[in-house]
């Protein structure tokens, strides 16, 4: 591993993205923005605020996670910056690295500007206690949708890259309770919730907000789900790339 | 030997881009790889530096395979023209190809014998054209590399920036560097190559120094209308339309003296150019005989 290299790599991912208000603003002024309007007016008690706010944070994090990789990624394919990249004497491995960290620096800012905005507008009360637990379950649920959108930008072309990723997203983060309880949800999404990815990730989220234990079954669906977007992305990748070379 | 191609085969979807190329680069040497646009000189380029693999035949890097990252350390490249990424400086660009090289020049001196240090902190895509080949260039040079690799260093540029960039290309081969470029301008490879190779749908038509090609390709059309053509000397190729005749030579004033001399009858006398395009092809049709 060297480090100058993974430095370089990741400098110039977040310089991109922090160049980019396209893509800044709304990853992360957006999950805020919902959160003042649709959750925080009803968010009367501690534990109402902190199930919220969890919730949010995971869609924060969604957010980044998901068309940082889905968008920009499936923009760089065709990308002939990307050709010359890969000839340069380092494995791709670097660039992917340099990837994940600017992930996860961006997310990492976007849950804690959603804290912020909590903290000012609701009864906000999570112990320090809890926080090693919420960091935990936003970091794999993170992984996860970096992934789900790593598998989207290698399966469709780059133009339908943004509205598939859009038509993918908001509908995951409703159903899968981001936005609200799920017994607020209508009846029949109310069924299907439980088998979607966004879902599980938020029932690892809220034992973790609340400090309830955790319940293995959804960090071992959340493992699944992320498995099964890995080697998908890995197939997505290879059929691509026997398709361009 | 720095580099070496054997013998091979790339197909791009339904297109046999290659088909049995062979070609070696030797350590000090500036190669020219000529050819008109669709010969393949992309594609064995693409392989050259590791980005795609053949369908048969070997490719070896510095005695490795360029697909091995480390077998590409010894090597620079130029990036295609319109390729730079959407939100960065010239300065930072500069700084992600260095960062992968062990003993690389400054980043200052890469500005400055490119003629980009008043650019260093423009947005990449705010450069015109010659300004962004001039750092395409300037990239391939950042890793101190043995080899080169550029891939059209000069189209579309004018005359002086073309000049510019030949004189950096020239000093980094002073200094020992080897570089393999491509280009469809005979001239660039006669001011710059000690060797030319000559590659035309997919295979290597013809190799040489660069007045050998120039001999061989480097043609002319002398037309004239006459009753009957004379015999005459160097003359590659002949076409007849009615009276007016279309002889090929690669030495058009030999011809027209000898044309004179013989006393025939004739008019309308024109000489014209070949394009390297045309003069490739009639080769490789074995209507001209290389």
């Amino acid at each position: 591993m060297n480090l100058r290299l993974l430095l370089a790599h990741t400098k110039v991912e977040l310089l991109t993205l922090l160049r980019s208000p396209g893509f800044l603003i709304p990853t992360m002024l957006f999950p805020s923005m919902f959160f003042l309007m649709f959750a925080a007016p009803n968010l009367k008690s501690s534990l109402a605020a902190n199930f919220s706010t969890g919730s949010f944070m995971a869609f924060a994090v969604f957010t980044v996670t998901f068309f940082q990789f889905g968008v920009g990624i499936a923009n760089e394919r065709d990308n002939p910056w990307s050709s010359y990249v890969r000839t340069l004497p380092a494995s791709p491995l670097y660039r992917s690295l340099g990837k994940v960290l600017t992930a996860s620096i961006l997310a990492l800012a976007a849950a804690l500007f959603l804290v912020i905005t909590a903290h000012f507008s609701t009864p906000l009360d999570l112990p320090l206690s809890r926080w090693p637990r919420i960091f935990l379950a936003l970091a794999g649920g993170g992984l996860m949708m970096g992934l789900l959108g790593t598998l989207l930008a290698y399966l469709v072309s780059p133009k339908a890259a943004l509205p598939l990723a859009n038509l993918i997203y908001l509908p995951l983060a409703f159903m899968g309770g981001m936005w609200m309880p799920p017994q607020l949800l209508p009846q029949l999404v109310q069924k299907l919730s439980p088998y979607l990815p966004s879902r599980q990730w938020m029932e690892v989220v809220w034992p973790a907000v609340s400090g309830d234990p955790w319940k293995a079954q959804h960090w071992l669906a959340l493992a699944g789900f992320t498995v099964a977007f890995a080697l998908l992305t890995v197939w997505a990748q290879r059929r691509d790339e026997s398709i361009r070379f | 030997m720095i580099a070496e191609v054997q013998n091979v085969y790339k197909k791009l979807g339904r297109v046999q881009a290659l088909a049995g190329v062979s070609l070696e680069v030797n350590e000090g040497e500036l190669l020219a790889l000529l050819g008109p646009n669709g010969a393949g000189k992309t594609t064995l380029v693409s392989l050259l530096v590791g980005l795609r693999a053949p369908d048969a035949g070997r490719i070896s890097l510095g005695g490795g395979d360029p697909r091995q990252p480390s077998s590409r350390r010894i090597l620079g490249v130029t990036p295609q023209n319109t390729g730079f990424p959407p939100a960065l400086r010239v300065h930072e660009v500069i700084d992600l190809a260095r960062a992968h090289y062990p003993n690389p020049p400054g980043t200052e001196e890469i500005l400055r014998r490119f003629d980009l240090a008043d650019l260093a902190k423009r947005n990449v895509n705010a450069l015109s054209g010659g300004q962004a080949r001039r750092l395409a260039v300037a990239l391939a040079f950042s890793g101190s590399p043995r080899l080169a690799v550029l891939d059209e260093p000069t189209t579309g540029l004018d005359v002086e920036s073309r000049r510019a960039l030949w004189e950096q290309i020239v000093r980094f081969k002073r200094e020992g560097g080897t570089v393999l470029l491509t280009t469809h301008y005979l001239e660039e490879a006669e001011a710059l190559a000690d060797r030319v190779v000559v590659l035309a749908r997919g295979r290597v038509l013809t190799e040489g120094s660069p007045d050998e090609i120039k001999r061989r390709v480097g043609l002319r059309r002398v037309r004239f209308a006459a009753a009957t053509l004379p015999d005459l000397s160097g003359v590659k190729k002949v076409e007849r339309e009615g009276d007016r005749y279309t002889l090929w030579t690669a030495n058009a004033d030999a011809l027209v003296r000898e044309l004179v001399l013989s006393g025939a009858e004739f008019s309308d006398l024109e000489v014209l150019p070949v394009s390297l395009e045309e003069a490739f092809l009639a080769v490789l049709d074995g209507e001209v005989s290389a």
